[in-house]
């Protein structure tokens, strides 16, 4: 049942010993020591680029600045929509909430699909392995760890989407469970099968066989990503009054500062990875 | 959790507004995060000095950290533990790191010619 707005007071939690909410509180000391897990990896690739033993590949090289920037650009606006998604449900706005949650695992996605698209590249094309280098082992344990993280974020945020059509009768909720279940694993199969669709799409383009060569080539990849987003729009229909409002404000908030820490150590980086290698 | 408190229309009229105000803060920021983007982008193509480039893109990074921190991650309006507590891992990381990067960016670090020549040999 949604809660109405301006009832509780986001900020402060007159119930702990610190006034801050119990969920924030672990949050903020989880991103903490998060920190110091990311400093460690983005240093090892420093160090190691200081000293690059003989044969190490020319990063400027193998680097595509317009993809990484596009992918820099999807994740800065990918917490433009998590901020909302948290602002909208501060106010009880339950479906502008789901909106700009799908919008976050969109873009999310498509962060996603520009990395294996990346990866994929530098192994097949630019020979570089995650133990052929000193410089392939720390860029791909640096950047495939923070991939990692947006992944399961992916995730917690589809859970949380899916969570937001819990029915407040209680009643219903071995149907709901059920229900949802369901909800995930056509969400599961739609990701996977879009993705595959992307790259191919991508690929064909590339080889210039253009839309009709990746219908050719992948038609049931295509099939399975309409019939994934037909399910997820019935799926996504809502009806009646659900159990989601207002006071889980706090949880979607905590989930948001995952997402926001994410794009704060990709904001590193981009910089000490990929832009310092053009100078 | 959190309280409820008994709030007057004219109360409700401005926590209505603060929220309409904070969309707006939130949109404003983020075309601040990618114009700061796109002007990274540009500066490493510039002719300009490594140290004034790298100490741009070092200032530039950290301004787009603070906005994000500051007001995405609301700790502009949460209560200044959440901020103390971010900071204290924060320099930790950094420490460690600028702690490393020092001593491994030292001249005696660097790998002696003879361990580089086996490895040249060996290549």
């Amino acid at each position: 049942m949604s809660s109405h707005a301006g009832t509780i007071d986001h900020h402060h939690d007159h119930t702990t010993s610190t006034g801050i909410p119990n969920k924030k509180l672990f949050m903020w000391a989880f991103l903490a020591s998060d920190c110091m897990f990311f400093g460690a990896l983005i240093s090892s690739h420093l160090i190691y680029r200081l000293h690059p033993p003989p044969g190490s590949p020319d990063a400027s090289k193998i680097f595509s600045i317009e993809l990484t920037s596009f992918s820099t650009f999807i994740l800065l606006m990918s917490s433009l929509l998590m901020a909302l998604a948290v602002n909208s449900l501060q106010k009880g706005q339950v479906k502008s909430t789901r909106r700009n949650l799908l919008g976050t695992i969109f873009f999310g996605l498509i962060f996603l699909a520009c990395q294996v698209y990346e990866f994929s590249h530098f192994v097949h094309e630019q020979g570089l392995t995650l133990s052929n280098s000193v410089f392939g082992s720390t860029f791909y344990t640096l950047t495939g760890t923070h991939g990692c993280h947006v992944a399961i974020g992916v995730l917690w945020l589809v859970l949380m989407y899916i969570r937001s059509f819990k029915p407040a009768d209680a009643d219903e909720g071995r149907a709901w469970l059920l229900k949802s279940f369901l909800h995930l694993i056509v969400f599961g199969v739609t990701v996977v099968a879009a993705m595959a669709s992307m790259l191919g799409l991508v690929h064909a383009y590339q080889t210039g066989d253009g839309f009709g060569g990746f219908l050719h080539h992948h038609p049931l990849t295509f099939a399975v990503t309409l019939a994934g987003l037909t399910a997820l729009w019935f799926l996504g229909r809502s009806k009646g009054q659900v159990d989601f409002g207002e006071a889980n404000a706090i949880d979607v908030e905590s989930m948001g500062l995952y997402w926001h820490f994410v794009d704060i150590v990709w904001i590193v980086i981009f910089t000490a990875v990929y832009l310092l290698e053009y100078l | 959790m959190a309280s409820h408190a008994a709030h007057s229309p004219e109360l409700h009229h401005a926590d209505s507004h603060a929220h309409e105000s904070k969309f707006h803060i939130f949109v404003q920021i983020a075309m601040i995060l990618a114009v700061i983007t796109g002007v990274e982008i540009v500066l490493i193509y510039l002719p300009l000095y490594k140290w004034l480039v790298v100490s741009s893109l070092i200032i530039l990074s950290t301004v787009k950290f603070l906005l994000v921190i500051f007001y995405f991650m609301h700790l502009r309006w949460d209560k200044l533990f959440c901020t103390i507590l971010f900071f204290i891992g924060l320099l930790l990381a950094g420490g460690t790191a600028w702690a490393l990067l020092l001593l491994f960016g030292a001249e005696a670090s660097a790998p002696i010619e003879a361990v580089q020549a086996t490895l040249r040999h060996l290549a």
